[in-house]
């Protein structure tokens, strides 16, 4: 199978800063602020009133513009369906024209970055595990179709204006994230790919997800590990989402997962930032720490649907 | 025999599942009286329970509070013969003064009044399997004289109750009865009476709770209200009084943690709404896990959660505790009792849960 490899990771945050206790003085949460300051939430960010989620996506990409030249395509993914479409729902409403419902961030973003090689693919509906699904789609396209060469993959979303910015107990940050999957040996190698799915829970209350948060992240993480064919001591980090710090000391536990090494540093500065958590974190661990070659990350995220995916990375 | 003669049997507790159904037993199959005595006030006893009519005046209500000094002032204690001590809190999370006052002092007070009983033949303290605390491996048939540690204050009180009859009334005709957890009214699981256990149970069945303390290879002793009553009603009637009997099986026929997870989730799965939301199974942490999980629990879920997590903290570390529970002196008194296979009075009882919605629904 040829190996396939993700590198050049950004991030961009929503440009304005609130502490955890002015936001829920603002009425941004419904849990209180102990509450989620024990979870270990701090600060987190949300978009300005002229910010979109394209602007955020379009942050991200800028730094590594040229790593993603001559991309073969783009999966461009949201978490809320709102974000895949930058045109206007009054106009619609006014013309009965369903094309400013179609006008698609993905379209712009291949236009402004002159990408023009790049198929546009926008992915939806796998909420805050859409990053790990691009990677896992981009590997997929890769070996498919090799002379695509590399593939963008962008994840942007932003709340819309009035929204609470905690969600099933997190506090939540507008953000994007983006790297690049290519057949180029450089960052990771994308060792595994793991998506399961329970559409049965597509409506689950927050108390629901939060019951089914512990044994389906546990068989995720199992049958991803089994997989690549890797033990829980064979994983040097997990860098998981940004969800309550206790959560992750309890999984290690229980999977033999090193507890020392589940890095997830960004949780008091951003919070849950959608589905950028893992790139965040990742970033933050290369600038905490020189990881060598070699070394074995997973990546794994749970989000609405009710899905969760992971993904095992291998330092090149 | 005169009414005056008749054994009179003062059950307390009698608001509960068992005092009712030990009185009935007693009126069905003996001339004893029984004088059922419940929580309220002395001068204002509620009529006797819709279950119970038909009796007579041979059921007596009386009322009190055990925490008073004169909780037992509307009974006639020269006629009474029997007393069948079950009044009690029985929540495992029960405060700790809640659990002096009621479970410790209470037993203190039925003990004074024993004492003024110049009829008394016998008094039954009812008590616990897990009085034993978080004591691991055999678990006799006899006095706890240590104090073992405890996995919550329910557990010590009743403890610190089965000492009093030794310190205070050592001649006292006495039989601690210590009764394992009721699962069903019967080996045909109907549950009426609903504990940690069937709420537990409920929490899973809805997905709010995916992890779980304890180790699957702890052995669960489970008992029918059915042989709880037969056990309560031989101690009274006689002749076979032990000091102490465990009202329970033994571990060879009982399940562990791991089997009634798996049975549980066996019936959960023949349930259509159950199995179309695929929900796994829970698993199982150690205890440090899970205390991490309640000490965060805040930040973990919302009231459904909060309730679920609040509701399994207080047995938590009772289900890595492993005991072999004797039963040696229940064989003695109920001789003809053959006990229930244990799976099939799990599988019964929770497919009963099941049907009934907990009990919101008719089988």
């Amino acid at each position: 199978m040829t190996d396939v490899f993700v590198h050049d990771f950004a991030l961009a945050l929503g440009r304005h800063e609130h502490t955890l206790e002015e936001s829920v003085a603002a009425g941004r949460t419904h849990s209180a602020a102990q509450a989620l300051r024990e979870a270990g939430f701090r600060r987190h960010r949300t978009a300005g009133d002229d910010e979109s989620a394209y602007d955020l996506a379009r942050r991200a990409v800028a730094p590594i513009a040229a790593a993603a030249a001559d991309a073969g395509a783009i999966i461009y993914a949201t978490c809320l369906p709102l974000n895949g479409n930058l045109g206007d729902e009054a106009r619609f409403r006014a013309t009965r024209d369903v094309k400013h419902l179609m006008d698609f961030p993905v379209s712009h973003l291949q236009a402004d970055f002159g990408l023009d090689r790049a198929a546009a693919i926008g992915l939806g509906q796998q909420a805050c595990t859409s990053m790990l699904g691009s990677m896992r789609i981009a590997r997929a396209l890769l070996r498919d179709e090799p002379e695509l060469g590399r593939v963008l993959c962008v994840s942007s979303d932003r709340f819309p204006p009035g929204a609470e910015y905690e969600q099933a107990y997190n506090l939540i940050s507008d953000g994007a994230a983006a790297c690049v999957v290519s057949l180029a040996p450089r960052g990771y190698r994308i060792v595994a790919c793991h998506h399961i799915t329970n559409g049965a829970l597509a409506r689950a209350s927050d108390d629901e997800t939060v019951g089914t948060y512990f044994s389906y992240t546990a068989r995720l993480l199992r049958e991803t590990l089994a997989k690549a064919a890797l033990t829980p001591g064979q994983i040097d980090w997990v860098v998981p989402q940004n969800t309550h710090a206790k959560a992750w000391t309890i999984l290690a536990r229980l999977l033999g997962l090193a507890e020392d090494r589940v890095f997830f540093r960004t949780i008091a500065d951003i919070g849950h930032v959608i589905s950028a958590d893992n790139v965040a974190n990742l970033i933050a661990l290369e600038a905490a720490v020189a990881v060598p070659s070699g070394a074995r990350l997973l990546l794994p995220m749970a989000g609405f649907g009710l899905n969760w995916q992971a993904v095992i990375l291998e330092k090149v | 025999m005169t009414e005056a003669s008749a054994p009179q049997v003062l059950v307390t507790g009698g608001g509960g599942y068992l005092g009712q159904r030990l009185a009935r037993r007693l009126l069905e199959r003996s001339d004893a009286s029984v004088v059922l005595w419940v929580h309220g006030r002395p001068d204002a006893p509620p009529p006797p329970p819709a279950a119970l009519a038909g009796f007579g005046a041979r059921l007596r209500m009386a009322a009190g509070e055990l925490t008073d000094d004169g909780a037992f002032a509307g009974v006639d204690a020269h006629r009474v013969t029997h007393i069948v001590h079950g009044a009690a809190v029985t929540r495992f999370n029960v405060e700790s003064e809640l659990a002096d006052r009621v479970n410790v002092d209470g037993t203190r007070r039925v003990l004074a009044l024993a004492a003024r009983c110049d009829r008394l033949e016998h008094l039954t303290l009812v008590s616990t399997v897990y009085a034993a605390g978080l004591i691991s491996g055999e678990i006799a048939e006899a006095e706890l004289t240590r104090a073992p540690r405890f996995a919550n204050h329910y557990e010590r009180s009743k403890w610190e109750a089965e000492q009093l009859p030794r310190e205070l009334a050592p001649s006292l005709p006495a039989t601690i009865a210590r009764v394992a957890t009721v699962i069903a009214d019967d080996a045909g699981g109907v549950v009426t009476q609903r504990n940690a256990v069937h709420n537990t149970l409920k929490l899973l069945f809805h997905g709010l709770l995916s992890l779980l303390p304890g180790d699957p290879t702890t052995p669960v002793y489970f008992v029918t209200g059915d042989l709880v009553v037969d056990a309560l009603a031989a101690l009274v009637l006689g002749p076979v009084r032990p000091a102490v009997v465990h009202v329970s099986h033994g571990a060879e026929a009982s399940g562990t943690l791991g089997d009634l997870i798996d049975l549980a989730y066996e019936v959960f799965e023949r349930d259509p709404s159950f199995r179309a939301r695929r929900l796994l199974k829970p698993l199982l942490v150690d205890a440090g896990s899970f205390e991490l999980l309640v000490s965060g629990i805040d930040g973990f879920g919302g009231d459904a959660v909060r309730q679920a997590l609040i509701s399994v903290a207080p047995f938590a570390r009772q289900l890595f505790s492993s005991k072999h529970v004797r039963t040696d002196q229940l064989r003695a008194l109920l001789p003809d009792h053959q006990a229930p296979a244990p799976a099939e009075l799990v599988r019964n009882s929770v497919a009963n849960l099941v049907d009934t919605r907990w009990g919101r629904a008719t089988a």
